[in-house]
Protein backbone atom coordinates (compact mmCIF):
# COMPACT_ATOMS: atom_id res chain seq x y z
CA UNK A 1 0.00 0.00 0.00
CA UNK A 2 2.45 2.19 0.79
CA UNK A 3 4.83 1.95 -2.13
CA UNK A 4 1.54 2.46 -4.29
CA UNK A 5 1.26 5.91 -2.37
CA UNK A 6 5.43 6.21 -3.24
CA UNK A 7 4.48 5.79 -6.60
CA UNK A 8 1.75 8.08 -6.92
CA UNK A 9 3.81 10.83 -5.05
CA UNK A 10 5.72 11.93 -8.70
CA UNK A 11 2.08 11.51 -10.71
CA UNK A 12 0.42 13.41 -8.03
CA UNK A 13 3.16 16.26 -7.82
CA UNK A 14 2.60 16.66 -11.80
CA UNK A 15 -1.07 16.80 -11.67
CA UNK A 16 -1.02 19.89 -9.15
CA UNK A 17 -1.39 23.29 -10.43
CA UNK A 18 1.65 25.08 -8.79
CA UNK A 19 1.35 28.19 -10.26
CA UNK A 20 -1.69 29.41 -7.99
CA UNK A 21 0.22 28.54 -5.08
CA UNK A 22 3.79 30.60 -6.43
CA UNK A 23 1.99 33.42 -7.21
CA UNK A 24 -0.03 33.18 -3.77
CA UNK A 25 3.76 32.88 -1.93
CA UNK A 26 5.54 35.53 -4.26
CA UNK A 27 2.60 37.60 -3.01
CA UNK A 28 2.82 36.95 0.58
CA UNK A 29 6.67 37.03 0.69
CA UNK A 30 6.92 40.17 -1.20
CA UNK A 31 4.28 41.93 1.44
CA UNK A 32 6.69 40.21 4.29
CA UNK A 33 9.78 42.00 2.81
CA UNK A 34 7.75 45.49 2.53
CA UNK A 35 6.23 44.89 6.61
CA UNK A 36 10.10 44.49 7.65
CA UNK A 37 11.39 47.37 5.38
CA UNK A 38 8.14 49.31 7.31
CA UNK A 39 8.44 47.88 10.60
CA UNK A 40 4.66 48.40 10.91
CA UNK A 41 2.46 45.82 12.88
CA UNK A 42 1.14 42.64 10.48
CA UNK A 43 -1.00 41.46 12.42
CA UNK A 44 -3.43 41.33 9.52
CA UNK A 45 -1.08 40.75 7.37
CA UNK A 46 -0.21 37.41 8.87
CA UNK A 47 -3.82 36.21 9.31
CA UNK A 48 -4.10 37.19 5.54
CA UNK A 49 -1.43 35.21 4.96
CA UNK A 50 -2.38 32.02 7.08
CA UNK A 51 -5.62 32.01 5.37
CA UNK A 52 -4.07 32.43 1.97
CA UNK A 53 -1.70 29.47 2.62
CA UNK A 54 -4.66 27.60 4.14
CA UNK A 55 -6.77 27.73 1.29
CA UNK A 56 -4.25 27.21 -1.05
CA UNK A 57 -3.70 23.56 0.59
CA UNK A 58 -7.10 22.87 0.73
CA UNK A 59 -7.70 24.04 -2.68
CA UNK A 60 -5.37 20.79 -3.97
CA UNK A 61 -7.80 18.44 -2.97
CA UNK A 62 -9.70 19.16 -5.99
CA UNK A 63 -8.48 15.92 -8.21
CA UNK A 64 -10.25 16.14 -11.78
CA UNK A 65 -9.44 12.19 -12.28
CA UNK A 66 -11.04 11.20 -8.41
CA UNK A 67 -13.46 9.04 -10.41
CA UNK A 68 -10.78 7.21 -12.67
CA UNK A 69 -8.51 6.59 -9.90
CA UNK A 70 -11.52 5.21 -7.64
CA UNK A 71 -10.28 1.85 -8.92
CA UNK A 72 -6.85 2.14 -7.75
CA UNK A 73 -5.98 -0.20 -4.72
CA UNK A 74 -5.16 3.58 -2.58
CA UNK A 75 -8.20 4.82 -0.67
CA UNK A 76 -9.69 8.14 -1.59
CA UNK A 77 -8.34 9.61 2.29
CA UNK A 78 -4.42 8.31 1.20
CA UNK A 79 -4.67 10.40 -2.08
CA UNK A 80 -5.98 12.84 -0.15
CA UNK A 81 -3.35 13.03 2.42
CA UNK A 82 -1.03 12.73 -0.01
CA UNK A 83 -2.20 15.73 -1.81
CA UNK A 84 -2.20 17.66 1.36
CA UNK A 85 1.22 16.68 1.95
CA UNK A 86 2.54 17.84 -1.31
CA UNK A 87 1.23 20.96 -0.84
CA UNK A 88 1.32 21.05 2.73
CA UNK A 89 5.11 21.16 3.11
CA UNK A 90 6.01 23.70 0.90
CA UNK A 91 3.20 26.32 2.44
CA UNK A 92 4.43 25.67 6.15
CA UNK A 93 8.06 26.39 4.03
CA UNK A 94 6.67 29.49 2.87
CA UNK A 95 4.58 30.54 6.46
CA UNK A 96 8.33 29.72 8.28
CA UNK A 97 10.16 32.58 6.05
CA UNK A 98 6.89 35.33 6.06
CA UNK A 99 6.72 34.41 10.63
CA UNK A 100 10.41 35.09 10.43
CA UNK A 101 10.43 38.40 8.64
CA UNK A 102 7.10 40.04 9.93
CA UNK A 103 6.76 41.13 13.84
CA UNK A 104 3.18 40.58 14.96
CA UNK A 105 1.76 38.89 17.90
CA UNK A 106 0.64 36.20 17.18
CA UNK A 107 3.70 33.19 15.21
CA UNK A 108 4.38 29.65 14.88
CA UNK A 109 2.14 27.42 12.55
CA UNK A 110 -0.86 26.98 14.44
CA UNK A 111 -3.07 29.41 12.39
CA UNK A 112 -1.97 27.64 9.22
CA UNK A 113 -2.53 24.51 10.78
CA UNK A 114 -6.02 25.18 12.20
CA UNK A 115 -7.13 26.54 9.29
CA UNK A 116 -6.03 24.00 7.15
CA UNK A 117 -7.86 21.41 9.35
CA UNK A 118 -11.31 23.60 9.04
CA UNK A 119 -10.62 23.92 5.57
CA UNK A 120 -9.82 19.92 4.99
CA UNK A 121 -13.24 19.37 7.93
CA UNK A 122 -15.07 21.15 5.77
CA UNK A 123 -14.70 20.16 2.14
CA UNK A 124 -14.88 16.08 3.67
CA UNK A 125 -18.24 17.09 5.19
CA UNK A 126 -19.84 19.16 2.31
CA UNK A 127 -21.78 18.75 -0.53
CA UNK A 128 -19.88 16.72 -3.24
CA UNK A 129 -20.48 18.38 -5.76
CA UNK A 130 -18.91 21.89 -4.33
CA UNK A 131 -16.97 20.52 -1.42
CA UNK A 132 -13.54 21.58 -2.34
CA UNK A 133 -14.39 25.13 -3.08
CA UNK A 134 -16.22 25.50 0.02
CA UNK A 135 -13.53 23.78 2.08
CA UNK A 136 -11.21 26.22 0.25
CA UNK A 137 -13.47 29.25 0.95
CA UNK A 138 -13.86 28.18 4.53
CA UNK A 139 -10.39 29.68 5.63
CA UNK A 140 -11.34 33.07 3.63
CA UNK A 141 -14.37 33.35 5.60
CA UNK A 142 -12.54 32.41 9.07
CA UNK A 143 -10.16 35.30 8.50
CA UNK A 144 -12.73 37.82 7.26
CA UNK A 145 -15.34 37.64 9.62
CA UNK A 146 -14.08 38.81 13.01
CA UNK A 147 -13.39 41.74 11.08
CA UNK A 148 -16.45 42.78 10.29
CA UNK A 149 -19.26 41.05 12.67
CA UNK A 150 -20.50 43.51 14.72
CA UNK A 151 -21.08 41.22 18.00
CA UNK A 152 -17.70 40.92 19.76
CA UNK A 153 -18.78 37.23 21.09
CA UNK A 154 -19.34 36.12 17.69
CA UNK A 155 -15.98 37.44 16.57
CA UNK A 156 -14.04 36.66 19.73
CA UNK A 157 -15.63 32.46 18.83
CA UNK A 158 -14.53 32.64 14.85
CA UNK A 159 -11.48 33.65 16.00
CA UNK A 160 -10.46 30.56 17.76
CA UNK A 161 -8.25 29.85 15.04
CA UNK A 162 -6.25 32.89 15.57
CA UNK A 163 -6.38 33.04 19.45
CA UNK A 164 -6.58 29.56 20.06
CA UNK A 165 -5.40 27.42 17.07
CA UNK A 166 -4.27 23.82 18.93
CA UNK A 167 -7.42 23.54 20.06
CA UNK A 168 -9.53 24.39 16.89
CA UNK A 169 -7.03 21.78 14.91
CA UNK A 170 -7.78 19.38 17.34
CA UNK A 171 -11.21 19.48 16.80
CA UNK A 172 -11.03 20.09 12.96
CA UNK A 173 -8.89 17.08 12.82
CA UNK A 174 -11.32 14.94 15.03
CA UNK A 175 -14.01 16.05 12.18
CA UNK A 176 -11.52 15.02 9.38
CA UNK A 177 -11.23 11.46 11.04
CA UNK A 178 -14.77 11.02 11.43
CA UNK A 179 -15.17 11.65 8.09
CA UNK A 180 -12.49 9.95 6.36
CA UNK A 181 -14.75 7.44 4.30
CA UNK A 182 -16.55 10.49 2.62
CA UNK B 1 -32.40 31.99 -53.65
CA UNK B 2 -34.14 33.99 -50.89
CA UNK B 3 -31.49 32.71 -48.18
CA UNK B 4 -28.57 34.51 -50.80
CA UNK B 5 -30.71 37.80 -50.23
CA UNK B 6 -31.26 37.60 -46.54
CA UNK B 7 -28.22 36.21 -45.52
CA UNK B 8 -25.78 39.19 -46.13
CA UNK B 9 -28.32 41.81 -43.93
CA UNK B 10 -28.11 39.15 -41.27
CA UNK B 11 -23.97 38.72 -41.33
CA UNK B 12 -24.15 42.73 -40.59
CA UNK B 13 -26.11 42.77 -37.70
CA UNK B 14 -25.45 39.71 -36.03
CA UNK B 15 -22.23 40.35 -34.69
CA UNK B 16 -23.66 43.56 -32.24
CA UNK B 17 -27.64 41.12 -31.78
CA UNK B 18 -25.31 38.42 -30.93
CA UNK B 19 -23.02 40.60 -28.71
CA UNK B 20 -26.00 42.45 -27.08
CA UNK B 21 -27.75 39.19 -25.82
CA UNK B 22 -24.58 37.62 -24.58
CA UNK B 23 -23.92 40.44 -22.66
CA UNK B 24 -27.39 40.16 -21.09
CA UNK B 25 -27.12 36.29 -20.13
CA UNK B 26 -23.31 37.12 -19.21
CA UNK B 27 -24.27 40.11 -17.02
CA UNK B 28 -27.80 37.94 -15.44
CA UNK B 29 -25.57 35.35 -14.38
CA UNK B 30 -22.81 37.52 -12.74
CA UNK B 31 -25.62 39.57 -11.05
CA UNK B 32 -26.89 36.34 -9.37
CA UNK B 33 -23.44 35.78 -7.83
CA UNK B 34 -24.35 36.14 -4.51
CA UNK B 35 -20.44 36.65 -3.74
CA UNK B 36 -19.80 40.61 -4.98
CA UNK B 37 -23.36 40.82 -2.78
CA UNK B 38 -22.56 39.62 0.53
CA UNK B 39 -18.79 41.62 -0.23
CA UNK B 40 -20.40 44.60 -0.65
CA UNK B 41 -22.24 44.11 2.80
CA UNK B 42 -18.85 44.02 4.59
CA UNK B 43 -17.42 46.89 2.79
CA UNK B 44 -20.72 48.88 3.57
CA UNK B 45 -20.56 48.12 7.11
CA UNK B 46 -16.77 48.46 6.96
CA UNK B 47 -17.65 51.97 5.94
CA UNK B 48 -19.80 52.40 8.53
CA UNK B 49 -17.50 51.43 11.28
CA UNK B 50 -14.99 54.26 10.51
CA UNK B 51 -15.36 57.36 12.24
CA UNK B 52 -13.06 59.81 14.04
CA UNK B 53 -12.45 59.27 17.64
CA UNK B 54 -10.29 61.32 20.21
CA UNK B 55 -6.63 60.45 20.59
CA UNK B 56 -6.60 58.45 17.25
CA UNK B 57 -3.48 58.61 14.96
CA UNK B 58 -3.70 61.48 12.91
CA UNK B 59 -5.39 60.72 9.86
CA UNK B 60 -6.15 57.57 11.30
CA UNK B 61 -10.08 57.91 10.08
CA UNK B 62 -9.30 59.94 6.68
CA UNK B 63 -6.53 56.65 5.91
CA UNK B 64 -9.18 53.86 7.08
CA UNK B 65 -12.38 54.69 4.73
CA UNK B 66 -10.40 54.29 1.79
CA UNK B 67 -8.92 50.61 2.12
CA UNK B 68 -12.82 49.02 3.04
CA UNK B 69 -13.18 48.96 -0.55
CA UNK B 70 -11.46 45.46 -0.52
CA UNK B 71 -14.10 42.76 0.16
CA UNK B 72 -16.25 44.55 -2.87
CA UNK B 73 -13.14 44.31 -5.32
CA UNK B 74 -12.15 40.41 -3.86
CA UNK B 75 -16.33 39.59 -4.64
CA UNK B 76 -16.42 41.40 -8.27
CA UNK B 77 -13.29 39.59 -9.09
CA UNK B 78 -14.31 36.37 -7.80
CA UNK B 79 -17.85 36.85 -9.85
CA UNK B 80 -16.06 37.96 -13.10
CA UNK B 81 -13.76 34.86 -13.09
CA UNK B 82 -16.44 32.35 -12.68
CA UNK B 83 -17.74 32.95 -16.89
CA UNK B 84 -14.42 34.02 -17.60
CA UNK B 85 -13.12 30.21 -16.46
CA UNK B 86 -16.01 28.33 -18.49
CA UNK B 87 -14.51 30.28 -21.51
CA UNK B 88 -11.87 27.49 -21.00
CA UNK B 89 -14.23 24.55 -21.84
CA UNK B 90 -14.11 22.58 -24.93
CA UNK B 91 -17.46 23.58 -26.29
CA UNK B 92 -16.41 26.84 -26.52
CA UNK B 93 -14.60 27.36 -29.49
CA UNK B 94 -17.19 25.88 -31.55
CA UNK B 95 -19.32 28.32 -30.84
CA UNK B 96 -20.75 30.45 -33.72
CA UNK B 97 -19.26 33.98 -32.01
CA UNK B 98 -15.42 34.51 -32.30
CA UNK B 99 -13.74 34.57 -28.83
CA UNK B 100 -12.89 37.98 -29.16
CA UNK B 101 -16.76 38.77 -29.35
CA UNK B 102 -17.29 36.43 -26.30
CA UNK B 103 -14.55 37.98 -24.47
CA UNK B 104 -15.74 41.52 -25.13
CA UNK B 105 -19.21 40.72 -24.04
CA UNK B 106 -17.85 39.16 -21.35
CA UNK B 107 -16.21 42.43 -20.20
CA UNK B 108 -19.13 44.75 -21.07
CA UNK B 109 -21.30 42.52 -18.87
CA UNK B 110 -19.41 43.00 -15.90
CA UNK B 111 -20.04 47.17 -16.23
CA UNK B 112 -22.62 47.42 -13.82
CA UNK B 113 -20.13 46.01 -11.06
CA UNK B 114 -18.26 49.61 -11.70
CA UNK B 115 -21.72 51.14 -11.40
CA UNK B 116 -22.07 49.31 -8.05
CA UNK B 117 -18.61 50.90 -7.22
CA UNK B 118 -19.34 54.22 -8.66
CA UNK B 119 -22.15 53.99 -6.45
CA UNK B 120 -20.19 53.30 -3.41
CA UNK B 121 -17.77 56.26 -4.14
CA UNK B 122 -20.93 58.17 -3.73
CA UNK B 123 -22.11 57.17 -0.76
CA UNK B 124 -18.20 57.70 0.55
CA UNK B 125 -18.55 60.96 0.20
CA UNK B 126 -21.91 61.54 1.47
CA UNK B 127 -20.76 59.89 4.75
CA UNK B 128 -17.87 61.65 4.89
CA UNK B 129 -20.32 64.81 4.83
CA UNK B 130 -22.83 63.35 7.38
CA UNK B 131 -19.94 63.04 9.82
CA UNK B 132 -19.13 66.03 9.24
CA UNK B 133 -15.52 65.93 8.14
CA UNK B 134 -12.69 64.11 8.77
CA UNK B 135 -9.80 64.94 10.98
CA UNK B 136 -6.32 65.09 9.59
CA UNK B 137 -3.06 66.36 11.29
CA UNK B 138 -2.39 67.75 15.08
CA UNK B 139 -2.20 71.49 16.34
CA UNK B 140 -1.09 73.76 15.00
CA UNK B 141 -1.78 72.21 11.50
CA UNK B 142 -4.98 70.58 11.88
CA UNK B 143 -8.30 70.25 10.45
CA UNK B 144 -11.55 68.84 11.43
CA UNK B 145 -13.17 68.81 8.30
CA UNK B 146 -11.13 66.77 5.61
CA UNK B 147 -12.93 65.39 2.64
CA UNK B 148 -11.58 62.66 0.27
CA UNK B 149 -11.09 64.47 -3.05
CA UNK B 150 -12.84 63.91 -6.43
CA UNK B 151 -9.53 61.92 -7.49
CA UNK B 152 -9.60 59.92 -4.21
CA UNK B 153 -13.33 59.31 -4.47
CA UNK B 154 -12.44 57.86 -8.21
CA UNK B 155 -10.28 55.26 -7.27
CA UNK B 156 -12.89 53.11 -6.01
CA UNK B 157 -14.57 53.14 -9.59
CA UNK B 158 -10.79 52.63 -11.04
CA UNK B 159 -10.27 49.71 -8.84
CA UNK B 160 -13.40 48.04 -9.75
CA UNK B 161 -12.40 48.41 -13.63
CA UNK B 162 -9.11 46.45 -12.21
CA UNK B 163 -11.05 44.29 -10.35
CA UNK B 164 -12.93 43.15 -13.09
CA UNK B 165 -9.51 42.69 -15.60
CA UNK B 166 -8.46 40.69 -12.65
CA UNK B 167 -11.00 38.42 -12.33
CA UNK B 168 -10.74 38.08 -16.58
CA UNK B 169 -7.04 37.32 -16.37
CA UNK B 170 -6.99 35.08 -13.70
CA UNK B 171 -10.49 33.45 -14.66
CA UNK B 172 -9.26 32.99 -18.37
CA UNK B 173 -5.88 31.79 -17.49
CA UNK B 174 -6.52 29.47 -14.60
CA UNK B 175 -7.46 25.80 -14.54
CA UNK B 176 -8.80 25.50 -11.74
CA UNK B 177 -11.42 27.18 -10.74
CA UNK B 178 -11.22 26.22 -6.73
CA UNK B 179 -7.54 27.98 -6.82
CA UNK B 180 -8.95 31.52 -7.46
CA UNK B 181 -10.35 31.85 -4.48
CA UNK B 182 -7.09 31.86 -2.48
CA UNK B 183 -5.44 33.67 -5.26
CA UNK B 184 -7.98 36.60 -5.02
CA UNK B 185 -8.31 36.46 -1.72
CA UNK B 186 -4.40 37.16 -1.30
CA UNK B 187 -4.49 39.54 -3.45
CA UNK B 188 -6.53 41.56 -2.90
CA UNK B 189 -6.18 41.35 0.84
CA UNK B 190 -2.21 42.27 1.16
CA UNK B 191 -3.04 45.59 -1.00
CA UNK B 192 -5.91 46.83 1.38
CA UNK B 193 -3.07 46.56 4.23
CA UNK B 194 -2.45 50.13 3.08
CA UNK B 195 0.82 51.09 5.30
CA UNK B 196 2.75 48.36 3.02
CA UNK B 197 3.17 51.30 0.49
CA UNK B 198 3.45 54.55 2.65
CA UNK B 199 7.12 54.72 2.00
CA UNK B 200 7.39 58.01 -0.56
CA UNK B 201 9.39 55.41 -3.09
CA UNK B 202 6.82 52.93 -2.94
CA UNK B 203 3.17 54.80 -2.65
CA UNK B 204 3.10 54.91 -7.03
CA UNK B 205 3.38 51.19 -7.41
CA UNK B 206 0.47 50.80 -4.74
CA UNK B 207 -2.75 49.31 -6.08
CA UNK B 208 -5.06 50.83 -3.04
CA UNK B 209 -3.98 54.21 -2.42
CA UNK B 210 -4.37 55.71 0.77
CA UNK B 211 -3.21 59.25 1.14
CA UNK B 212 -2.30 61.15 2.94
CA UNK B 213 1.53 61.00 2.19
CA UNK B 214 3.76 61.43 5.74
CA UNK B 215 6.65 63.59 4.95
CA UNK B 216 9.01 64.28 7.29
CA UNK B 217 9.68 67.96 7.41
CA UNK B 218 11.72 68.97 9.74
CA UNK B 219 13.38 67.32 13.40
CA UNK B 220 11.50 67.06 16.61
CA UNK B 221 12.73 70.01 17.88
CA UNK B 222 11.50 72.39 14.97
CA UNK B 223 8.78 74.76 15.81
CA UNK B 224 6.12 73.94 14.32
CA UNK B 225 4.80 77.56 13.41
CA UNK B 226 7.40 78.20 11.32
CA UNK B 227 6.08 75.99 8.47
CA UNK B 228 3.64 77.04 5.88
CA UNK B 229 -0.06 77.82 7.90
CA UNK B 230 -1.60 75.38 5.61
CA UNK B 231 0.59 72.31 6.23
CA UNK B 232 -1.33 69.58 8.03
CA UNK B 233 1.33 68.13 10.88
CA UNK B 234 1.88 65.24 12.97
CA UNK B 235 4.52 65.17 15.45
CA UNK B 236 5.36 63.92 18.99
CA UNK B 237 4.21 61.13 20.53
CA UNK B 238 2.34 60.13 17.01
CA UNK B 239 5.75 59.87 15.65
CA UNK B 240 9.34 59.34 16.61
CA UNK B 241 11.22 60.75 12.99
CA UNK B 242 10.40 64.90 13.75
CA UNK B 243 7.81 66.55 12.43
CA UNK B 244 6.21 65.10 9.30
CA UNK B 245 3.54 66.67 6.70
CA UNK B 246 0.61 65.03 6.41
CA UNK B 247 -0.02 65.67 2.33
CA UNK B 248 -2.89 65.36 0.19
CA UNK B 249 -2.75 65.69 -3.53
CA UNK B 250 -5.60 65.39 -5.71
CA UNK B 251 -2.78 65.36 -8.79
CA UNK B 252 -1.27 62.24 -7.30
CA UNK B 253 -4.59 60.52 -6.94
CA UNK B 254 -5.54 61.14 -10.41
CA UNK B 255 -1.78 59.81 -11.78
CA UNK B 256 -2.78 56.88 -9.58
CA UNK B 257 -5.75 56.54 -11.43
CA UNK B 258 -4.19 56.32 -14.56
CA UNK B 259 -1.94 53.82 -13.23
CA UNK B 260 -4.39 52.12 -12.41
CA UNK B 261 -6.16 51.97 -15.78
CA UNK B 262 -2.80 50.78 -17.08
CA UNK B 263 -3.26 47.60 -14.97
CA UNK B 264 -6.38 47.18 -15.89
CA UNK B 265 -5.61 47.00 -19.34
CA UNK B 266 -2.67 44.91 -19.04
CA UNK B 267 -4.83 42.16 -17.05
CA UNK B 268 -7.50 42.34 -19.96
CA UNK B 269 -4.90 42.07 -22.17
CA UNK B 270 -4.15 38.40 -20.59
CA UNK B 271 -7.28 37.26 -21.18
CA UNK B 272 -8.08 38.68 -24.48
CA UNK B 273 -7.41 36.40 -27.43
CA UNK B 274 -4.49 36.41 -29.31
CA UNK B 275 -5.52 38.70 -32.12
CA UNK B 276 -5.76 42.38 -30.70
CA UNK B 277 -3.47 41.53 -27.47
CA UNK B 278 -0.53 43.12 -28.44
CA UNK B 279 -2.09 46.71 -28.62
CA UNK B 280 -3.83 46.43 -25.71
CA UNK B 281 -0.22 45.26 -24.00
CA UNK B 282 0.90 48.48 -25.70
CA UNK B 283 -2.18 50.76 -23.92
CA UNK B 284 -1.76 49.25 -20.53
CA UNK B 285 1.78 49.90 -20.79
CA UNK B 286 1.46 53.45 -21.95
CA UNK B 287 -1.13 54.16 -19.33
CA UNK B 288 0.64 52.04 -16.67
CA UNK B 289 4.39 54.00 -17.38
CA UNK B 290 2.49 57.44 -17.32
CA UNK B 291 0.67 56.77 -14.41
CA UNK B 292 4.07 55.94 -12.77
CA UNK B 293 6.21 58.89 -14.57
CA UNK B 294 3.36 61.30 -13.23
CA UNK B 295 2.67 60.32 -9.63
CA UNK B 296 6.43 60.37 -8.94
CA UNK B 297 6.82 63.91 -10.92
CA UNK B 298 4.02 64.66 -8.13
CA UNK B 299 5.51 63.70 -4.88
CA UNK B 300 8.01 66.34 -3.28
Amino acid sequence: MNTALARAALPTARAIRWAPAAAVSGVLLAAAVLARATDGPANMLVATAAAGLAATVVSGLYDPAASLLAAVPVSVMQRRLLRLTLLGLPALAVWSVFDRLTVAQVSGPGPLLALTACGVAVALWGPPRNAVLLGAATPVVLCALPRVVPSAAFSDVVAWWLTDPWWVLLGATLLCIAGRRR
Amino acid sequence: MSTTTVRPRATVSAPASVTRALVLAEARRMLLNPVPWICLALTTWALWTVRPEPGEWPGSSYEGITPAVAPLLFGISVAVAVPFHRARHDVAPAAPVPEAHRTLARLLAALPFVAVAAAYAVLVAWRERDLGGLWLGMEPGRTTEAFHTTAELAQPVALALVAVALGAAVGRRTSRLVALVPALFVLWFVVSVYWLFGMPSVTPFSVIQVQPLNLTVGPASADPLSFPSDWLLVGHPHTSEGWQRQWVSEALAWWHNVWLLGIATLLIAVAWPRSGRRALLAAGAVLAVAGLVGQQVVIP
